[in-house]
Formats: structure tokens, C-alpha cells, sequence
């Protein structure tokens, strides 16, 4: 299956430029942004390196959710899952292709979006060091636990809710904080961001980017929280999955 | 060696009040060709699903090769496949990645070798590089019974497996199908609305109305229990006979001087006897024997009466 995923970056363009485009479309637009807010501020470039560390980290997320989801659509827009569940695959093989294919390709975004930042902003994400290991296997059990909770929803009512696809994790975006502190939120979201895993990792990510301390707490409890969440959000993703076989697969197409 | 390569034992289906399949046991046996034949709403494509683990029955029991589908899935469906002319494939991609990715699935052997082999069989290897959105629609059957072909299928699953193909092109796919059941010992479950394909192909038929199975047979019992011929005779005196017919209160239809009578096949020699009695005389006489279509519309008749 991660074959068969990957042929669509072939033949689309889309699936591709997702990858590229529009990571570096944000670097640009937010980065020059970002000098602007510096040359404002005598912090210089701390404004520059939050926002860009907020974008560069959010890719991870974004992608391994997004993944999941284009993915179970392509299968429903091409007509073809029921191709694919007529053959020996097994749900929790298909679960590990989203995965794999999630992890490789926000691999590949994330390392080009940094290099675009090196090389226009002289921002370096290799300085969190061998942490920068950890905080993208946070941030990808976010996207992936995120990115199953839509998918159940997908599977069970089809494309008339593909929207979620797109918009569906944007709803942690406010309580994640990956342009500013949790203390600048109100008192509600932070009791609602304390439940997103993603907010802890940001914000241990700019407490060491400028304290050089890497928070083992925080990025202790956002481990807990995503695997927790990934646990339940895959048993849901199954649990909708046979929700919608009592009503048949074949009703996808 | 299973007699019974597939079984299915009361299986019903039920959305909510409405009753889909009910309570519907049959099996497929080894190296057989099963036709699958019902009106529109019937409840094949819904038995179908089930028979492939895409819908999950409220009741009852599939197994295939004695094997409990719900239990060996996997183990199942390796010898398993199945066509539709309903589904699609990924619309951009090559023909050879299409079925490279499903033969990767079914984890066939050599699977280039497989691909070249079945391509050429349905005569599609010059596509091989062509994207699925450019075949015809010919060519997309053939590409998808080429893909349930790929994994060397004990048993197959067709529905509707030549519409939409040339005459020609679907002849041979019926030779391909028999071929492989004579050959390789393919069992062949599959729903057609062309009787002649299904007269022609399959050993036994079953017949599934409103969720029941309402009958099952060969394609000869089965029309051999309509007795009703179809007589059609010119007549030179087309304005006596019509007057003849009437008063015998006889059915008949009329086209210029040709006469089309149905009746039961024994009160044939009787009818004639009677024609000539009369003194009408006919030139030509053709007498059309019940086929499946008839037996199968005369089916459709009783639900609607």
C-alpha cells in the first residue's frame, strides 16, 4: 500500500506540490514576516525563529494527519476500495501504510522546509540537537492520532465530509501555541490546550531554543497524552470501519 | 479436495425493517460456474458484499473451503477475487502499476511474468503503459478481469462481467472463463442480466428474489419448466385468420401476415389440426422454444403480479 501511495505522487501533481509548495510558499511569506517583526523589535531575530520554528514543526502534524486522510479519499474518489478490501489486506496493515507513508513524507517536507530556512533565514533546526528526534516522533503521533479520529468519520460517511480532510486539525492550531506562549491564552484554552499533545512539544521547543534546556517533562507528558490518544483514535478508526461494513464498503463507490 | 468450495448457510441481511437477504443457504461446488440471477433491488449485489467480507451479515455463515470466512479472512481471500463492471481503479495510474500494486497485495509470484501472461490472454498488452482514464470502457473490464485473474483464483466472483465489451471481445472472455474452469478448476460465482451468457456458461443457476432464493437449477430444468412455446406461422388469409383467433378467443400478435401465438408446446399439433380444419394455410412456421430469458422474465412477472 505504501507503494500503491506512492505512485500517486506520480501522477499528481497535487499530492507532490503539497510536499513543496506550499511549505515553502509559508517560509517565504511568514519568514519575511518574521524579519519584519525583528527589525521592529531589539529581540532580533527571536521573532524570526518562533514563527519559522512553528511552521517547520507544524509540517509534521499537518502531514502525518493529512496523509491518512487524502489517502482513504483517493481510495473513495478512485473508486477502488473495494478493490482493496477484496484482497488478503487486513485494516491494521492498511493503519501501517498511513503511518509509513505519513512519516516519509513529512520526513521529506520537513527536511526541505528546514533547509529553505537555513538557507533564506539562517535558521538551523539541527540546534536542538539529537532532541529534534523526539519532538518530531511527538509531533507525528499527534498528526496520526488527529488524522484517525477523521479518518473514522471518512470511512463511515464518505466524501460528503471530505472537508475534514482539510480543516479538521486546524481546530488544535489555537490551544498547540506554536507562534506564542501558552500564558498569552485565556484561562479556557489553556485547560483545553493542557488535553493537545502538540502544546506541550511547542512549547518545549521554544524554551529550549532559548534556554539551550530541553523539557522532559513536558515532552514526557505529550508522549503519554499522543499515545494514549493514538490508541483510542485507531480503535475508533477500526470501530467506524465496522460501522460501515454493516452497511457495506461497496456503498463508498 | 472440497466438494463444496463455498458455503453459505441462512444468511440474512437487515437494514433496519427492511429485509435484504432472507435467510438464503446455497453453495458454489468445486470447479462449477454458478449464475447469480434476480431483478434490480433482488439482494445479488448485497450478497455479494457479504460473500467478500465488504458487509458484515446480521446472520448465518460463509465459509469457504470449510473455513469460516469471519475467521480466515486473509487466508480466504488470497484465493479469492473478484470483478465488477460498478468499480474503478486508480484513474491515473498505468495499467502495469495497477495490477503491479494488486499483485504485490495478493503476494503473487513473479508477478511480471503473471501480469504479461494475463494481459496478453484479454489482449490488453499494448496498454500496458496507458493510464486507466484513457482505456475505453472495454478495455477497463478487461484490465479489471485481468486483475482478479492475477492471484490465481480458486474461486471468482464476477457481476456483470462482459456489459459493456464488443460481442467479439466478450465471446472470448466467456472462452477465457470456461478455459480457466476447465483447466484450472476456477470456481465461477457470477451475476449477468445477458441470459444468453448465462445459458451458455453456467452449469447451475439460482435465482434471488425480493432476498430469496426462488429457485435453483440447471439453465435446462429451469426452462423446461415453462411449457409456453412461442408458434409464429405466415398466414395467406391474414383477415379470416384474425377472425378465427378471435372467435377461439386465441391470443395472438399480428405483423402484416405473420402470426405470433404462445402456447403450451402439447396443444401445438391440436392448433394446427385446427388451422387446417379451417382451411387457413401457412407458408412458413417457426416455433420458438422457452429459453432462460423467458423462464427468467416469467419470474419477474410473478413478483410484479
Amino acid at each position: 500500500m505504501v507503494i500503491r501511495y506512492t505512485y500517486n505522487l506520480k501522477h499528481s501533481l497535487d499530492r507532490l506540490s503539497d510536499m513543496f509548495y506550499w511549505p515553502l510558499l509559508d517560509l517565504l511569506i511568514w519568514g519575511v514576516t518574521g524579519l519584519y517583526l525583528a527589525k521592529l523589535s531589539t529581540h532580533s531575530s527571536n521573532y524570526l525563529f518562533i514563527i519559522l520554528n512553528g511552521l517547520i514543526f507544524w509540517i509534521i502534524v499537518w502531514r502525518a494527519q493529512h496523509e491518512i486522510n487524502i489517502n482513504i479519499l483517493s481510495e473513495i474518489w478512485d473508486k477502488n476500495i473495494v478493490n482493496i478490501f477484496v484482497t488478503p489486506l487486513n485494516i491494521y496493515e492498511w493503519i501501517l501504510s498511513f503511518m509509513i507513508f505519513g512519516f516519509l513524507k513529512s520526513l521529506v517536507s520537513v527536511v526541505f522546509s528546514a533547509l529553505i530556512a537555513y538557507l533564506l533565514y539562517g535558521f538551523n533546526i539541527l540546534v536542538y540537537g539529537p532532541a529534534l528526534i523526539l519532538f518530531f516522533i511527538s509531533l507525528m503521533l499527534t498528526g496520526w492520532a488527529f488524522g484517525f479520529i477523521v479518518a473514522g468519520f471518512l470511512i463511515r460517511f464518505g466524501e460528503r465530509i471530505q472537508t475534514l480532510a482539510w480543516g479538521g486539525i486546524a481546530i488544535i492550531i489555537p490551544f498547540s501555541a506554536l507562534y506564542y506562549p501558552l500564558s498569552i491564552l485565556p484561562h479556557w484554552a489553556q485547560l483545553v490546550a493542557r488535553f493537545i499533545p502538540s502544546s506541550y512539544v511547542f512549547e518545549a521547543l521554544r524554551e529550549m531554543l532559548f534556554t539551550k534546556q530541553l523539557a522532559f517533562d513536558k515532552l514526557g507528558i505529550s508522549f503519554g497524552i499522543n499515545i494514549l490518544y493514538l490508541i483510542a483514535d485507531i480503535w475508533f478508526f477500526v470501530f467506524m470501519f465496522n460501522k460501515a461494513k454493516k452497511i457495506g464498503i461497496g456503498r463508498l463507490i | 479436495m472440497f466438494q463444496n468450495v463455498l458455503e453459505v448457510k441462512n444468511l440474512t441481511k437487515k437494514f433496519k425493517d427492511f429485509v435484504a437477504v432472507d435467510n438464503i443457504s446455497f453453495d458454489l461446488r468445486h470447479a462449477e460456474v454458478l449464475g447469480l440471477l434476480g431483478p434490480n433491488g433482488a439482494g445479488k449485489t448485497t450478497t455479494i458484499q457479504m460473500l467478500l467480507d465488504l458487509m458484515t451479515p446480521t446472520s448465518g455463515t460463509i465459509s469457504y473451503f470449510g473455513k469460516d470466512l469471519r475467521k480466515h479472512r486473509a487466508e480466504i481471500l488470497k484465493d479469492v477475487n473478484f470483478s465488477s463492471t460498478y468499480i474503478s481503479l486508480p484513474w491515473f495510474f498505468t495499467v502495469n502499476e495497477i495490477l503491479d500494486i494488486f499483485a504485490r497485495l495478493y503476494e503473487v509470484p513473479d508477478r511480471q511474468k503473471r501480469i504479461a501472461k494475463l494481459l496478453e490472454e484479454f489482449e490488453i498488452d499494448h496498454l500496458r503503459k496507458r493510464q486507466y482514464f484513457m482505456l475505453s470502457a472495454g478495455e477497463r473490464t478487461r484490465l479489471l478481469l485481468t486483475k482478479a485473474f492475477l492471484n490465481y483464483p480458486k474461486i471468482i466472483l464476477l457481476d456483470e462481467p462482459t456489459s459493456s465489451l464488443d460481442p467479439d471481445i466478450a465471446v472470448r472472455i466467456r472462452k477465457f472463463l470456461i478455459k480457466e474452469r476447465n483447466e484450472y478448476n476456477v470456481s465461477v460465482l457470477l451475476t449477468s442480466h445477458n441470459m444468453a451468457e448465462v445459458e451458455e456458461m453456467c452449469d447451475r443457476v439460482m435465482v434471488i428474489k425480493a432476498g430469496k432464493i426462488v429457485v435453483s437449477g440447471t439453465p435446462t430444468s429451469l426452462t423446461q419448466t415453462i411449457s409456453e412455446c412461442s408458434v409464429e406461422l405466415n398466414l395467406d388469409n391474414a383477415k379470416k385468420a384474425s377472425d378465427f383467433f378471435n372467435s377461439k378467443q386465441i391470443n395472438f400478435e399480428i405483423n402484416k401476415s405473420r402470426f405470433k401465438i404462445k402456447m403450451d408446446e402439447k396443444k401445438i399439433a391440436e392448433f394446427l389440426a385446427l388451422l387446417s380444419s379451417e382451411g387457413l394455410e401457412y407458408t412458413e412456421i417457426s416455433i420458438f422454444k422457452p429459453d432462460l430469458e423467458d423462464f427468467f422474465l416469467s419470474i419477474v412477472k410473478q413478483k410484479n403480479d
